[in-house]
């Protein structure tokens, strides 16, 4: 790249907590680097360091406990889809998981950087939210804990502050066992960003829809219910949402689609 | 900086700029110019080489981030003179028209049968989804595979147009 820029690859999360606090205004975390290499090559992004995270020791755990399934901010979209507790437990996040991307993106991509992102379209996050999964943010003044229905701030925007990083995403061990399914329009049939993307998810009675590429941020909605016809399913749905036309289509085939996936997926449960 | 990685099985110690690509690396401070640049951002897959087991974009991956890294490349493939059996497959199947994608699709192809040695159809199309050609139309490059692992009746699983 003709751009140049200065890179950290820390060995502890303490010595990443005290490079991002030194480095608030003009450091870069890299994780998969699918959206930070390209963005830099192309001028969108300046950063004058750029700082691994993938490195310290930790970073890559991707472990089911008392507390649910825990996330490094290391772990890639392939880690999910071979991990078998995610197999097992949360096939939801497979669900999502295989409909990111291409395989090469897949090996390189991390769930952290998906929804740290913050992209509309964002593949990981429609099940993050339904699952009802957290993110651990760290910094040198500690942690806190961000519900994912609280994380996003916007297009391309999180509750992250300067010198903040994702340390883990916790999905709930009661959340273990929800099914659903991830229906993603696409141009082509292989990777692309999606059009629209919705996800169903059932835990015993309850359903949860969340919604990509289809308002400023991911969009959850528990107000669905199995005695919800298709039609009232959809224009729940479709209140929670505000599509845009952009290049890949308009706002009304965005909201037809929308309508027509969600009574789809409603029919597939009832 | 200075890394050290091991390419083909071969261990090298190189200094590198810290903003450089490893597709950068790979070509023009090694030299091996088998691995293709096509887009730069991900899309193409003809720049595909296998990262520690992984079939990776070399064009979103920094040279400083595979110190100690094991990769393999397009020009690990043949021996001499003699084409791996994945090559052979290729050139038996007219699965190479102007070949600037084949690196790619042959690493892509590699990962997938070092984990899955007799994959359908399905399982070859996902392998080979990131790696984009504008020749073949694909169909050649899955008999490749298909004929190199010999799946029992996956003739029919094919689709010709």
């Amino acid at each position: 790249m003709i751009y140049e820029f200065r890179y950290l690859a820390p060995k502890t999360a303490s010595e990443l907590v005290a490079i991002l606090d030194g480095n608030k205004a003009d450091g870069k975390i890299l994780a998969g680097g699918t959206d930070l290499i390209p963005n830099i090559r192309n001028g969108l992004q300046k950063p004058r360091l750029v700082i691994d995270i993938k490195k310290y020791a930790g970073a890559d755990k991707l472990a089911f406990g008392s507390d649910g399934l825990t996330m490094g901010p290391a772990v890639t979209i392939n880690d999910i889809l071979r991990s078998r507790d995610a197999r097992e437990r949360f096939p939801v996040l497979c669900e999502c998981a295989h409909e990111l991307a291409s395989h090469q993106i897949r090996n390189r991509a991390t769930v952290a950087g998906n929804v740290v992102n913050a992209s509309p379209c964002s593949d990981m996050a429609p099940a993050l939210l339904c699952l009802g999964a957290s993110a651990v943010l760290r910094s040198a003044s500690g942690e806190r804990v961000v519900p994912f229905a609280k994380f996003f701030a916007g297009v391309k925007k999180t509750v992250l502050s300067p010198g903040e990083f994702l340390e883990r995403i916790i999905v709930p061990a009661s959340a273990a066992g929800a099914t659903g399914r991830y229906l993603k329009l696409k141009r082509i049939a292989g990777h692309d960003l999606g059009i629209v993307g919705v996800l169903m998810t059932r835990a015993g009675g309850a359903l949860r829809f969340a919604v990509s590429s289809a308002a400023p941020t991911p969009v959850l909605v528990e107000s669905v219910t199995l005695k919800d016809s298709p039609d009232e399913a959809a224009s729940k749905v479709l209140a929670a949402v505000s599509p845009i036309s952009d290049v890949r289509g308009t706002k009304e085939y965005r909201e037809h689609m929308i309508g027509v996936y969600v009574r789809r997926l409603l029919a597939e449960v009832k | 900086m200075k890394i050290k990685l091991t390419v083909n099985g071969l261990v090298y110690e190189h200094e590198t700029a810290e903003h450089t690509t490893l597709l950068r690396f790979l070509r023009e401070d090694l030299g091996l110019t088998g691995t293709k640049e096509g887009c730069g951002m991900g899309e193409c897959g003809a720049c595909t080489v296998i990262l520690n087991g992984h079939a990776v974009n070399s064009c979103m991956v920094l040279a400083a981030e595979v110190d100690g890294a094991v990769i393999n490349t397009i020009e690990g493939e043949s021996t001499g003179p003699s084409l791996s059996d994945i090559q052979k497959a290729f050139e038996a199947n007219h699965a190479v028209q102007c070949g600037f994608c084949t690196p790619g699709m042959v690493m892509s192809v590699k990962e997938l049968l070092a984990g899955n040695k007799q994959p359908s159809v399905e399982e070859v199309k996902d392998a080979i989804e990131g790696n984009f050609c504008r020749c073949t139309g694909y169909t050649q490059i899955i008999e490749a595979v298909m004929d190199l692992t010999g799946r029992p009746g996956a003739k029919g699983e094919l689709e010709h147009v």
